[in-house]
């Protein structure tokens, strides 16, 4: 009587061994198709592992369109929403990837954390396989060596950048708004210092403005509200040719909206990206073009100089995570089939510049490392018009 | 040897005629069997995957779980707090991770920096469990978050300002503060490694499965102690305890640091076998996860075994490997198969909480009868 609590655990292990081993039956592993006139097996797999369209979309639906190009060779996965907390099923699902013998990139977008302990996993048993990492949340110097090819959005040289392209589109002064939990991030504050350097450097005159945080009392509507109403007061301050930047996503929107009101140049978004801002300031309807971002780009140029404001703003043409993950993976290819190096510069440049459609600015890490970083071409709406 | 029922998974043993009553007692871990099931039908992985997956996550895991036990037969309820051991645990890795002591050296290092640390920190949550009397899960729980901030405020902050710290690489460059990700590099693997046998196409770290048995063997042997009867005794009932002679609050203090300490140690073997320590994340739901382990294994707040640990990790995080796939082949979308996932393992907790209320309350029910 006493033994029988353990003989039904036993019972249970036993069941769950036997339905493992049935789920594991040879008919479930497709095998490849050789026989003559049939498909030609597939050379490889690629692995793709992006996070949930609740996290970021643009990540998820280039995962997607790779899965169109290369149809049942790629092996889409998401990590947890949760990332954060939930490491252990991001290295669960990248490694699991890797339990296909077929697959031979792995291409993970973003790096959240867990992914350098997941390489370090695929690695004590296969290193045949491409890992490109891209948007690496964890250390940069520690994924500059870890992954095969990682590549991330050059956030540092875009602070010069920006102010080089609001130089180029006629600005004479530049006026940036942040907030103090903004200018605490290392990243931020170190950019919106090159900014002022450069603007120096350029003979343009730089201006700092204070918004209130959008996770302040006044909540987002009180910081689209504050530029809503700013914008205009500088613009009748400083003149026309005052470019705008801001670092919060949610006044991106409200920024667009009154510079093309009141005539301001637009540089860029904090996240550069032709979906950022731009249609809900344009009242731009995409639903029917998603995704397909060369007609984004021309319905918002049609309706910038449908407004006056050709020539005064501009954008990143993609969204980058996106083309940075289809370059990435679409090297990887190339450097299996010979045809490519992973970390030669000219060949990163070139795969970015045939994926963006316009020139990509690379910078390397550290001297040996396998991280890039690139900087893309910016276009101007209605510059030709 | 299993006379205290530690080992048992069920409540009571099987016969004809209470078939029914421990059907409905133990309905978390059937349910989840049949989930298991049906999630490992589907997920069309290779077996030694699945068993690769598993048993590496119960090799980190099982630690982590059984610190929850003890607490439980006190009377204190799932340990919330185990964030705390936890945290403690991740400042013995970061010291030696700065001083790249390496090997087994530098594991043990880890633990008696760690020691000290959740000592004192149990003590505290021991003490401030004593005045919560009643709320101890939610006192845990805020306890945590609090505790979360002041090792937020330690790292991010003090470090390079009151804290000196000689190794510069893992500060940000600004000279404060630690960098997200610390590389464990000295450390990682050492104690799976230690004993890694092959069996099949399956590699077993034994040495850290080894370490989970000891764990497993001293709880047993704990109960057979005088202070292991005291803690049963204040978890049956707490008033009829302290009329007896026994000191109540000690003893739950005691629980409470022994539970700590394991949750350190705990995180420690978790973080040798991830490699990489990300220093502001990695203790964030360490508690949420093993007490929903030890919940899908059959115990609730007032009852929970080194057998239902056991079968709970092992449920848990066959489900966390399969359901991601499962989803994946059954409804051919990456995502749908994260989203089950996730709403398993949270339905899981709310059910077993809620399943228990009602169980007691019918079993006072019946009392009054």
């Amino acid at each position: 009587m006493k033994k029988i609590p353990r003989l039904c655990c036993l019972l249970l292990c036993v069941l769950l061994i036997v339905s493992l081993l049935a789920s594991c039956t040879p008919e479930e592993q497709p095998e490849p198709v050789d026989e003559p006139g049939g498909e030609v097996p597939a050379p490889f797999k690629i692995g793709i592992v992006t996070g949930t369209v609740s996290q970021g979309e643009d990540e998820y639906r280039a995962g997607e369109q790779m899965k169109e190009r290369y149809g049942d060779r790629v092996i889409h996965v998401t990590y947890p929403d949760n990332f954060m907390a939930e490491q252990e099923t991001t290295i669960g699902q990248i490694a699991g990837l890797a339990s296909d013998p077929d697959v031979k990139i792995i291409a993970i977008c973003q790096g959240v954390p867990g992914t350098a302990a997941a390489i370090d996993q695929i690695r004590q048993t296969r290193d045949d396989i491409i890992i490109v990492v891209v948007s690496p949340h964890e250390d940069p110097a520690m994924i500059d060596k870890k992954a095969d090819l990682a590549l991330d959005v050059n956030n540092l040289a875009r602070g010069a950048a920006i102010v080089r392209l609001a130089n180029a589109m006629g600005a004479t002064k530049l006026l940036h708004y942040s907030f103090p939990r903004h200018m605490s991030m290392e990243l931020l504050a170190t950019r919106r210092q090159q900014m002022e350097e450069e603007c120096e450097r350029l003979g343009m005159e730089f201006i700092f403005v204070t918004a209130p945080d959008p996770m302040g009392p006044d909540g987002i509507p009180g910081a689209q509200k504050f530029i809503l109403e700013d914008v205009p007061r500088q613009v009748e301050q400083h003149g026309k040719d005052i470019a705008v930047f801001s670092t919060n996503c949610g006044m991106q929107e409200p920024l667009i909206t009154a510079a093309l009101e009141h005539g301001a140049i637009f540089p860029e978004q904090c996240c550069p990206s032709p979906t950022h801002g731009y249609p809900g300031a344009l009242g731009l309807d995409v639903s029917g073009i998603a995704g397909d971002m060369p007609k984004i780009v021309a319905a918002i140029e049609e309706k910038i100089v449908e407004k006056g404001g050709a020539g005064r703003f501009a954008t990143w043409p993609v969204p980058i995570n996106m083309a940075l993950l289809r370059g990435g993976i679409e090297l990887a290819i190339l450097a299996l089939e010979g045809e490519a190096e992973l970390t030669n510069m000219e060949d990163i440049s070139r795969i970015l510049e045939q994926e963006t459609g316009v020139s990509v600015e690379l910078q390397r890490y550290s001297e040996d490392g396998n991280l890039f970083l690139a900087l893309v071409g910016s276009v101007i709406f209605g510059l030709d018009n | 040897m299993d006379k205290h029922g530690v080992f048992r998974v069920f409540s009571k043993r099987i016969t004809k005629e209470n078939f029914k009553s421990i059907l409905v007692q133990n309905i978390v871990p059937i349910m989840f069997v049949i989930l298991c099931l049906v999630a490992v039908r589907w997920s069309g992985k290779p077996l030694a995957f699945l068993l690769q997956e598993v048993v590496f996550r119960m090799s980190r895991n099982s630690f982590l779980v059984l610190s929850l036990v003890i607490p439980v037969m006190a009377g204190l309820g799932l340990n919330f707090g185990l964030v705390i051991g936890a945290m403690a645990g991740q400042a013995g890795l970061i010291f030696v991770a700065a001083r790249q002591i390496p090997g087994v050296l530098g594991l043990l290092t880890a633990c008696l920096v760690a020691l000290p640390l959740a000592l004192g920190l149990g003590y505290m949550i021991g003490r401030i469990m004593n005045m919560a009397r009643g709320r101890e899960m939610i006192a845990g729980m805020i306890l945590g978050f609090f505790m979360n901030g002041v090792y937020q405020l330690v790292f991010l902050f003090g470090i390079g300002t009151v804290i000196p710290f000689s190794n510069k690489s893992m500060i940000l460059p600004s000279g404060i503060g630690l960098r997200n990700t610390v590389e464990l590099g000295t450390i990682r693997w050492v104690l799976d490694e230690l004993l890694m046998v092959r069996i099949g196409p399956v590699r077993v770290p034994l040495a850290t499965l080894a370490l989970s048995a000891v764990l497993e063997v001293l709880i047993t042997w704990l109960y057979r102690t005088k202070l292991g009867q005291d803690i049963r005794a204040i978890g049956q009932d707490m008033r009829v305890s302290q009329v007896a002679g026994i000191q109540v609050d000690r003893t739950r203090i005691v629980a409470m640091m022994i539970s700590t300490v394991l949750g350190a140690f705990g995180q420690i073997i978790f973080l040798q076998n991830i490699g990489t320590l990300n220093v502001y994340d990695s203790h964030g739901q360490i508690a949420t996860f093993a007490i929903a382990a030890i919940l899908v294994g059959g115990a609730t707040v007032s009852r929970a075994t080194v057998g239902q640990a056991l079968l709970g990790t092992f449920l848990f995080h066959l489900l966390f490997i399969v359901s991601p796939y499962a989803g994946q082949n059954l409804l051919g979308s990456a995502q749908v198969g994260e989203y089950f996932r996730v709403f398993v393992a949270y339905a899981i907790i709310a059910v077993s909480l809620a399943l228990h209320s009602m169980q007691r309350a019918r079993a006072q029910a019946a009392q009054k009868h």
